[in-house]
Formats: structure tokens, C-alpha cells, sequence
């Protein structure tokens, strides 16, 4: 960063003596444990300081709030990376998935309904997956039927994140049951508060409930809030997908080098029971010096992915190769932390809210990295697309 | 330059160095004729006023053609030391020749069995018949075929300068090193008192020792380069036939397992490509940074390419193990280019003396266990009552993950 330009260089002053004086103190400890509520109430209070200052919706487009270029982006994560500020995990599907979703695909009222509204703190959730559609989505068999000017909505959602505090839902459902399987799938927003709606939560690996179910029973939507046209659902979630990948890589990329990479030497660095520093260990020295070029690799990797896609079309494999080193390289970095930390890191019971993926609990960090490897794609379903749409292997036999 | 004319430079040099074939080797006169060795020399001098980042261009092309060629001890090495060394009438007009491709000097910056590669490897003393030079380097590439050999040696006075000597000259010694990788040749040179006069002893133009540090990073950064290359080389190969040979009455390139062992190296390639661009960029710049970069690029790109190459040889099958299909020419130069110039562990060496550095300096993580539950009202702008609901058992954000396309399945 040593030939950052000016204007760069001010930028991140100005970042800093933000993050210096809104950054909360101590809210590592004051989120570790809290309720629901208090939690929910922190996440909002944060996206509003963030949306104060125009670092809430950076890589939104000017006109609704946005408009940050892509190198002033990079500053502002790794400065709230540095300064350990709290992350946005509540409004992160409504700032990257539904906005790119409604500024990709939507109608000009369904943006001026929501866009405005997600900066006032509208939560959304993605309802994609099911029970029987986990890599191969397509073949979902929730169903959305037609009547009059509204459709009806059954079936059943799985790993909705977050779903108990969403106020939208962005929905995929079979509309034409006769038709091949991606052609007969359309794109709704639902509201969450709608009648016959039941949301559970279900038990993680880590111990927490974050993914959700979602059933649907006799589900009533307006046709108005069909995204895109009926039956071009498929479409839509595949472009849109893409469209905020890059954005989402670009924090997460900035969070592990800032701060995940930073804690990492620290764990290295604190004394033993022995007195001994693993850090002094010259094997360690060398892993960690693997990992902080790994991470010098994902940042550029994401950089260059972002303004892949700023100047055209990304490669169409760009951001499964991000997807898929970010997961690997953050359950590597956390399986490593789990080992030098030794047995005192397994008293470690919980993990601040609101903090990223690598937190410094790194046995809880290297459980939770499994919600990296297997949601948004597995790893092998990245590699599979990394390989028929990067290199252009042939495609697998399709089954029935 | 930009970004069109590199496009344009590699087209030429793909061009140029596929007419000589996979590890051919081109005419050097027809690469001088092209402009490649007077890339970085001053235009006054009949260069082309270019930096570092045209040279990479270049060096990616020799590695993914295999090439047997001496750019590395001419170009990267000797007109890079050249051009860093004090104005002066022979050194000018060295250069100048060797812009055009004459000359052919070469640089022995390092010894190549000192993996800590920080001291020189010559010593210049004062003695009654004049100035003695005295020293060796192992493994200096091209040095068989110099023109003129420029070693790094400490003068008398302990500061390092660069001896120009005749490769002929009486006490000294070039003996070439024969190695398994059949499309580099290096060499051993030694100095048992060997008569060097005055002008001969050439100084830097900057501070010697961030100068030297600047000349081992860029010869790190060259071979990466050419590890990158030879890897892009490998892994559309290794596309190419995935694609054509077919068992099981499929083409081998549609069963997963050849598959992403075909994803993998793309990823990895990806990232090496990411690490030497940064670390081209910061050399080109003169970034004082740049010698971090240049060894997370050497020891990255220098490994992967091990790798990759390693994974070609196993995914051509019995193909791939026969001499014919040349797969061993890139694994031997991968694995020599992993050696040269500091191995992949002596550069993570450099990386983690930061860290013993800094770790006293570095910031806590605040991770409380098990209390340590303060009001929220303590917080800057938290407003929230505190909550009547269960606690939460463990604290994970969850919903912070990108819905990548795999979600919505490949097919």
C-alpha cells in the first residue's frame, strides 16, 4: 500500500478516525452470550452508525446510496478489519443478495418498495434450498400456483439463515411442474409476516440454531412481486448470484487478512503451559508463513474478481475458484489455530456475536468452517463448475 | 505500459518461442533481434526504457516453452546488475552491447549452496601486485556461456561492489554443473587470486546492500515467473488430453476425480498468478515492500508449479511417464526452479522473522470464555434493553456466507 494514491491515503485516515471513535469498545465481551434480542438490537444499531457515515451499501449503485469505487471498498474492509469492528451478519442477505437481486432483475416499484427500506434495516433471508434439493437445487419441489393475480405457495425450505429475524424472504418455487426442471422454477419476494409461514430453527454442529426451517402452507403472493418473468427464475438466481459474490469474497478476504491472520500469530505468540512459545518453533514460523501468503493470494484473487466484473462479464468459473479457496483456506487457518492453541482453547465455550468467521474461539471457528465448505455449493460442486465452466472438461452424465 | 502492450509483447514471444518448440531453443540472435535483452536498458543507451514488468511477460513465455535459453543469467542477472551499477564509460558500453544481444554477460550475485544467500560470494584483497579477487558461486545460471562474468564481491574496504572479469581470466574457474533438467545449465565459478584491476571494480549506483537485496528478489521473482508459465503450460495439456483420451468409453476429462484434480491446479495457478503479479508490480515500482512479495511469489508460484506439473504427469497416465511426452522436461525444471535462488522454506523464513518482529506489538483478540456478559448500555450507541429471551449457546454469525452458484446445481 505504499504507493496508495492520495485520495486513497485520505480515505483511509478518514476510515480510521471513524472506526477510532464508533468502533464500539469492548463489544467482543458485551456480545459474547447475549439474547436474541440484544443481539438483533446491536446488528441494527451498528448498520445504522455504518449507514451514517456511507459505509453500510458501498458497492451499491450511486443513485441509492452507493457508489464507492472498488478500491476505496478495499480500504474501508481492511480498515473495520483492522479496528476489529463488529461485522453486518444480520443484513448481509438483504444488502448483497436481494439488492443485487432487485437492481439486477426487479421492477423499478419492487426497488423504490425495498431498496430504501433495507437501509432503514429490512432483514431478509434466502429460501433456496430443501430437504431434497441441496447440490442439485434445480430440482426443488416447493410449488407456486397460479390464481388470478396472486400465487399460491407450498412446500418446505431448509438452511435459511437467519430466517427468524427476516422481514422478506427472496423465494424460489416450482411454477411449472410440467416443464425441465430449471424451466418451470420463478423468483418471488415473499413477506415473512404473511399467513401460514412457520419458521424452525434447527440445531447446528457448533451448538448454535442459526439455519432454519421454513414451511409453507397455503402461501399467498401477489404476482406483483414475481422477479423476472414467470418460469425464468432459474435465470435470475444464477445472475444475480454472481453479481454479489465478488463484494461478499472482498470483506470476508479483507476480515481473514486484517484481522483472522493477525490473531492467528498472537495464539503463536502466548506462552505455553511450559513457558514455551509455539511461535519459536520454527514449523509453526512456516505455516504461518504459508497462511499469510494464502491470504495475499485470496485478497488479490478477490480484487481482481471485483474488477473482473466492474469492467465486464467475470470469468465463469471466477467466483467458484474465491468461494472454494476462501472456505479451504479459512478451515486450514482454523484447524491450525484449534492445534497451537492447545487444550485451553477447547474451554473456550463461545464466540462473540457479530464477530467473523476466525474470532480467535478456534475450535468453535474450525467447527463453524464447515458452513463455508458445504452451503453456497459444497466444495466438490465448486470444483465440478470450476472445471466444466472454467477449463471446459466435459459435463458429468446427467441422471434422470 | 499498459496492459495491450504485454498482451501484444506475449503474443510476439508465444509466436517466437513456439517456432522453436517445446523445450527448443530459439535463436538467440532472433530474441536480441526482437528486442528482449535491451528490454530494461536505458533508452540512451539503446535500450528500450521498459521495467520489470515487460521482462516477466517474457519470462512467463520461457517458462511455459521450456525454453533453453540464457535470458536468466544475461538479462535477469547480468544487464539487471548492469544497469544498477555507477555511469561510467566500459560499463555504458557494456550495456549498450548487450542491448543488442552481445556481450552475453552474466551475474553471480549468490552462491547457490548458501540457502541464507546474504553474504557475497567474492572478496576482493589488497596485495603487492595489485587487487586479488578470491571466492566461489555454485549453480550461477549461464555462467558457461558468459561473455563477461560480473561477481559480487566485498572490496577491501568491506563494501560491496561487482568484479567484471574475463571468463578466461588465469585463477578463475568456470565449470559447468550438469542437472537432471536438461533446458538450464549452470555452472560453478571460482576465484583463486585472480588479478583484477582498478576499473574493473564497479560500484552501485544506490546503496549497495538494498540494491543487492532488490537484484535477489527480482532473480527470485524471474523464476517464478517461469514456474508460473511452465504451470499454465501443464495444466492446459493436461486439459487438452483430459478432453481426447477416452476409458471407459468416456473422455477421462468427464470423471470428477480427473476433474477436480484439473480444478485444483486451476485454483492454485490462479493464486500463483496473483502473488507473482503483485510481486512483478512492486519491482517494476521499486516498492520498498516489494521483497515481501517476492518471497510469498517465489515460494508460492515455485511450489505450485512442483504440484501442478506433479498432477499432469499423474493425469496423462503411463503417456505422461514416457520420455516422449516431455511432461519430465517441466517437472525437472519445476523442481530446479523450487531450488534456485532460495527455496520455498528459506523465503517463509524471511516472511515469519516479521512475525517474531511484530508479535509483541500485535492486539489481543478480546475473547471471553464464559462471563464476561457487560450491560449493553456500555456500548457506544447500543440501545437495546437487555433481553427477556433464552441466551443464544454458542455465537456464530451465520448468515454472513454468499450464496455461490453451486447452490443452484452444475447442471
Amino acid at each position: 500500500m505504499s504507493s496508495e494514491p492520495r485520495d486513497l491515503e485520505e480515505f483511509r485516515a478518514a476510515v480510521r478516525d471513524w472506526c477510532r471513535t464508533h468502533v464500539p469498545r469492548g463489544w467482543r465481551q458485551a456480545q459474547t452470550g447475549v439474547s436474541d434480542e440484544e443481539y438483533v438490537s446491536f446488528q441494527k444499531a451498528w448498520f445504522h452508525e455504518l449507514r451514517q457515515a456511507g459505509f453500510a451499501v458501498p458497492h451499491w449503485p450511486k443513485q441509492w446510496g452507493g457508489g464507492m469505487p472498488v478500491a476505496g471498498q478495499v480500504v474501508l474492509y481492511s480498515e473495520l478489519a483492522a479496528h476489529d469492528a463488529p461485522r453486518l451478519v444480520l443484513a448481509f442477505v438483504a444488502i448483497h443478495h436481494a439488492a443485487a437481486t432487485l437492481l439486477a432483475a426487479g421492477t423499478d416499484e419492487q426497488r423504490r418498495r425495498h431498496l430504501p427500506a433495507i437501509l432503514d434495516g429490512e432483514i431478509w433471508v434466502q429460501g433456496f434450498s430443501e430437504p431434497g434439493a441441496g447440490s442439485d437445487l434445480a430440482s426443488l419441489k416447493t410449488t407456486a400456483r397460479r390464481d388470478g393475480d396472486r400465487y399460491v405457495v407450498n412446500g418446505q425450505k431448509l438452511w435459511a439463515s437467519g430466517a427468524t429475524h427476516a422481514d422478506w424472504c427472496l423465494l424460489l418455487a416450482r411454477t411449472g411442474p410440467a416443464a425441465p426442471k430449471r424451466r418451470g422454477i420463478s423468483y418471488f419476494l415473499l413477506d415473512m409476516r404473511t399467513p401460514g409461514i412457520d419458521v424452525r430453527p434447527i440445531r447446528q454442529a457448533t451448538g448454535e440454531s442459526h439455519f432454519c426451517e421454513i414451511f409453507l402452507n397455503d402461501v399467498v403472493v401477489p404476482a406483483t412481486q414475481l422477479v423476472g418473468p414467470e418460469n425464468g427464475g432459474w435465470r435470475v438466481a444464477q445472475q444475480t448470484l454472481g453479481a454479489e459474490r465478488g463484494m461478499t469474497m472482498l470483506e470476508l478476504a479483507e476480515r481473514l487478512g486484517q484481522a483472522g491472520f493477525r490473531w492467528l500469530v498472537e495464539s503463536c505468540a502466548r506462552p505455553g503451559p511450559g513457558g514455551r512459545r509455539p511461535l519459536d518453533d520454527g514449523l509453526v514460523q512456516d505455516r504461518l508463513a504459508v497462511f499469510e501468503t494464502e491470504i495475499a493470494g485470496l485478497r488479490a484473487l478477490c480484487r481482481r474478481l471485483v474488477d473482473d466484473h466492474e469492467a465486464g462479464p467475470p470469468g465463469p468459473a471466477g467466483a467458484s475458484i474465491v468461494k472454494l479457496y476462501y472456505s479451504e483456506l479459512l478451515q486450514r487457518m482454523t484447524d491450525f489455530g484449534t492445534e497451537v492453541a492447545g487444550l485451553a482453547a477447547h474451554t473456550e465455550l463461545r464466540k462473540p456475536v457479530s464477530s467473523g468467521w476466525e474470532s480467535g474461539a478456534w475450535v468453535l471457528d474450525f467447527v463453524g468452517s464447515w458452513e463455508w465448505t458445504i452451503p453456497g455449493g459444497t466444495s466438490e460442486i465448486q470444483r465440478t463448475i470450476i472445471a466444466e465452466r472454467g477449463l471446459g472438461l466435459p459435463r458429468e452424465p446427467i441422471g434422470s | 505500459m499498459d496492459a495491450e502492450i504485454h498482451d501484444e509483447l506475449r503474443a510476439v514471444a508465444r509466436d517466437l518461442l513456439g517456432k522453436a518448440g517445446p523445450a527448443g531453443r530459439p535463436d538467440w540472435q532472433l530474441l536480441a533481434g526482437a528486442g528482449w535483452p535491451g528490454l530494461e536498458v536505458p533508452g540512451a543507451l539503446d535500450g528500450a526504457d521498459a521495467t520489470f514488468a515487460e521482462t516477466a511477460v517474457i519470462l512467463a513465455e520461457l517458462g511455459r516453452a521450456a525454453a533453453r535459453s540464457p535470458y536468466l543469467g544475461i538479462v535477469v542477472l547480468g544487464i539487471g546488475t548492469l544497469t544498477q551499477l555507477e555511469p561510467a564509460p566500459d560499463r555504458d558500453k557494456l550495456l549498450r552491447e548487450a542491448a543488442t544481444g552481445a556481450g552475453a554477460p552474466v551475474a553471480a550475485l549468490a552462491d547457490g549452496d548458501d540457502e541464507s544467500g546474504t553474504s557475497a560470494p567474492f572478496r576482493i584483497e589488497r596485495s603487492a601486485r595489485g587487487l586479488r579477487l578470491h571466492g566461489r558461486a555454485a549453480f550461477v545460471p549461464d555462467a558457461a556461456q558468459a561473455g563477461r562474468l560480473l561477481l559480487l564481491a566485498l572490496d577491501p574496504g568491506g563494501v560491496p561492489v561487482i568484479a567484471n572479469v574475463e571468463p578466461h581470466a588465469p585463477g578463475l574457474g568456470v565449470a559447468a554443473q550438469p542437472v537432471l533438467d536438461a533446458t538450464r545449465r549452470l555452472a560453478l565459478v571460482t576465484a583463486d587470486n585472480v588479478e583484477v584491476r582498478q576499473t574493473s571494480v564497479w560500484r552501485f549506483a544506490g546503496d549497495p546492500q538494498g540494491t543487492i537485496r532488490r537484484l535477489l528478489d527480482r532473480a527470485a521473482v524471474a523464476v517464478a515467473c517461469d514456474s508460473l508459465g511452465l504451470s499454465e503450460a501443464m495444466l492446459a495439456a493436461t486439459v487438452a488430453y483430459a478432453k481426447v483420451r477416452e476409458q471407459f468409453g468416456r473422455p477421462i476429462g468427464s470423471f470428477q476425480a480427473v476433474k477436480h484434480a484439473c480444478a485444483d491446479m486451476l485454483v492454485q495457478v490462479s493464486v500463483a498468478r496473483e502473488l507473482v503479479a503483485q510481486a512483478v508490480s512492486q519491482l517494476a515500482e521499486n516498492d520498498p515492500h516489494a521483497t515481501v512479495a517476492a518471497s510469498m511469489a517465489k515460494s508460492h508460484a515455485c511450489g505450485t508449479a512442483v504440484d501442478v506439473v506433479g498432477k499432469a504427469m499423474q493425469l496423462h497416465g503411463g503417456m505422461g511417464y514416457t520420455w516422449e511426452s516431455g511432461v519430465h522436461v517441466y517437472l525437472k525444471r519445476a523442481a530446479l526452479n523450487r531450488s534456485l535462488f532460495g527455496s520455498p522454506a528459506a523465503h517463509r523464513r524471511r516472511l515469519a522473522g516479521r512475525y517474531l518482529a511484530q508479535s509483541t506489538v500485535l492486539a489481543k483478540p478480546t475473547v471471553i470464555a464464559r462471563s464476561g456478559q457487560l450491560p449493553a448500555a456500555r456500548l457506544a450507541f447500543a440501545s437495546s434493553p437487555a433481553g427477556t429471551s433464552p441466551t443464544r449457546t454458542t455465537e456464530c454469525p451465520s448468515s454472513s456466507r454468499p450464496n455461490t452458484s453451486g447452490q443452484i446445481s452444475q447442471h
